[in-house]
């Protein structure tokens, strides 16, 4: 084989402006019946501080936005996150040499040209590899890790009265513990911007004075009841609320501006806004959910007792049914007596195998009607809901008309 | 903690890096162990307009050919910081980590085969390069 030889001739013949050292654009672009001498950088070295990221193609705009952000504490796993997804990182070892060449401009590693033009006699084109590498880093998909956000905000939350404390304080007498501005969150939990914000939002956390909280429920239904007593002083529907006049209502109630109007976003939708006047209507649902968690918080009860308690709370015009409930309250018999007590899936944690070690500890054996509304939020990239269920549960099936049943694998 | 990814690159032009890759490992004579710096590897030649190159160490000639990655590799340089003004914690010894995309990798020349022996006398353009390393390869896996 004299190919090389040949090739060598040839282009000794043509060489005249790229003498010396040149990188990876000269293997690239190396024209055909030429070749190119490889040899070791001058700063050849293990250099640990270069990575090799794989990545998808579309993420790439993202990069260059530089919309990239690895997140996560010195005891947890890197998470990469784009502006709307989180990725686990992983890193892929290979056997094979990967001899890693930069251009020949790369800033860093400049003293090549200088250094090699001399040594070589010939002038012959040199292409200069700066490590090899030992792998490299491959991102998944991953769920965010939002249950430590929920962690978080539960240290702290924002109580009744605390906003005239807070006036009454001296600045450096406020207690900042358990309180976190968003970029507190953002260096804490691992998670996308967007779901972290969407996150924020399920768990109806309002920003107050710069501070993301959740509102201490007992504050919540304090001023939901005031709002539910003011539409019926005022005679206002509660299907159109009016926010200004809603919310100047309950602030001469003695509630901060900021709470009525967080009760609205958490109990109500806002209506189609093409007038000028912003006006909301109360979710039937989640008022009337409100109203039995509040009645099951002492403990379970009796379902007769429960629901007679539950429709006196319920306001005028709107209708609880028990379906409502989905996800929220557990009945089970105990001898005649039917009783009902809270168990809510926002309670639970969101990685599967977590979620269902709860599930098969509360219960062993779950219908599937049972079983959905506790398993229906679990969302996990590149697994469907049968497959979550494949993994995780046992199915049995007595007859073939008859209902499954899951329980632990 | 964030560590926010840098790059300067803009407009879509990171500067592109080369990968050669082949399989085994290459071994540079003992007498050279500890101080590869500048020494040659060996001669990429494209023979013909193919992207189909061969790849001579030593006495040893690969055969591969130049194959797109299917998702490209960005080059990441990490450089840390001891930057006293950022405190990330109580008891954190705050040395903060950079990360900045260097470059991006889109393609590599891949030898997949054996080496084969070159049998005739070791070939002119070897013999006159200077401190001529007589890299082997061994291939540990095919």
């Amino acid at each position: 084989m004299f190919i090389p030889f040949l090739a060598r001739e040839r282009e000794a013949e043509m060489e005249q402006p790229q003498l010396g050292c040149s990188g990876a654009e000269a293997i690239l672009n190396l024209p055909p019946s030429s070749s190119i001498s490889i040899a070791y950088h001058p700063l050849f070295g293990p250099h640990d501080d270069l990575i090799l990221l794989e990545l998808d193609e579309k993420l790439l705009p993202e990069v260059l936005q530089q919309r990239i952000t690895l997140r996560g504490q010195p005891d947890e796993d890197a998470v990469l996150c784009t502006r709307s997804k989180t990725y686990a990182v992983k890193f892929v070892g290979t056997s094979n040499s990967v001899f890693l060449i930069p251009p020949s401009d790369q800033s860093e590693f400049c003293e090549n040209s200088l250094d090699c033009i001399g040594k070589d006699h010939d002038q012959q084109v040199v292409a200069s590899v700066i490590k090899v590498a030992p792998g490299n880093m491959e991102l998944v998909e991953v769920a965010p890790r939002l249950d430590k956000l929920k962690l978080l905000l539960s240290v702290n939350p924002y109580r009744f009265g605390e906003d005239i404390e807070m006036e009454d304080l001296e600045e450096t007498e406020k207690s900042y513990t358990g309180l976190y501005k968003w970029d507190d969150l953002v260096e804490q939990v691992q998670a996308s911007d967007e779901e972290l914000r969407s996150a924020l939002k399920a768990l109806s956390a309002v920003e107050i004075g710069g501070y993301w909280r959740i509102v201490d429920d007992k504050y919540m239904d304090t001023i939901l009841s005031m709002l539910l007593h003011d539409s019926v002083l005022n005679d206002w529907s509660l299907d159109l609320l009016n926010e200004d006049e809603v919310v100047s209502m309950l602030e001469s109630d003695g509630f901060p501006q900021k709470l009525a109007r967080h009760c609205l976003h958490v109990y109500g939708t806002k209506v189609d806004e093409n007038v000028d006047k912003r006006v909301w209507r109360l979710d039937e649902r989640r008022v009337c959910v409100h109203f039995a968690r509040e009645i099951l918080k002492e403990g379970k009860r009796k379902m007769d007792t429960f629901m007679v308690k539950w429709m006196q709370k319920i306001p005028e015009g709107m209708r609880a049914s028990f379906d409502m409930l989905e996800g929220e309250v557990l009945t089970e018999r105990l001898g005649v007596e039917t009783w009902v007590r809270a168990f809510s899936v926002s309670s639970l944690p969101s990685s599967p195998a977590e979620r269902f070690s709860i599930l098969f500890r509360e219960r062993p054996k779950w219908e599937w009607k049972d079983l959905q509304p506790y398993i229906r939020d679990l969302k996990v990239p590149g697994l469907s809901s049968e497959g979550l269920l494949l993994k995780f549960t046992r199915r049995t099936q007595p007859t073939l008309d008859a209902e499954p049943v899951f329980s632990a694998r | 903690m964030q560590i926010r990814v840098k790059c300067n690159c803009g407009e879509g032009n990171c500067p592109e890096w080369a990968i050669l890759e082949l399989q085994g490992a290459v071994e540079a004579q003992p007498s050279f162990q500890g101080r590869l710096q500048n020494l040659q590897i060996g001669i990429l030649c494209r023979p013909s307009s193919q992207e189909v190159y061969t790849f001579t160490v030593g006495y040893h000639e690969l055969t591969g050919s130049k194959v797109s990655l299917k998702k490209p590799l960005l080059v990441l340089k990490k450089t840390k910081h001891s930057d006293p003004d950022h405190e990330i914690g109580e008891g954190d010894f705050s040395s903060r980590v950079e990360l900045e995309v260097i470059g991006v990798i889109r393609h590599r020349i891949l030898f997949k085969t054996r080496p084969k022996a070159i049998i005739s006398k070791p070939q002119p353009a070897m013999k006159e390069r200077v401190g001529m390393p007589g890299s082997v390869v061994s291939n540990q896996t095919a």
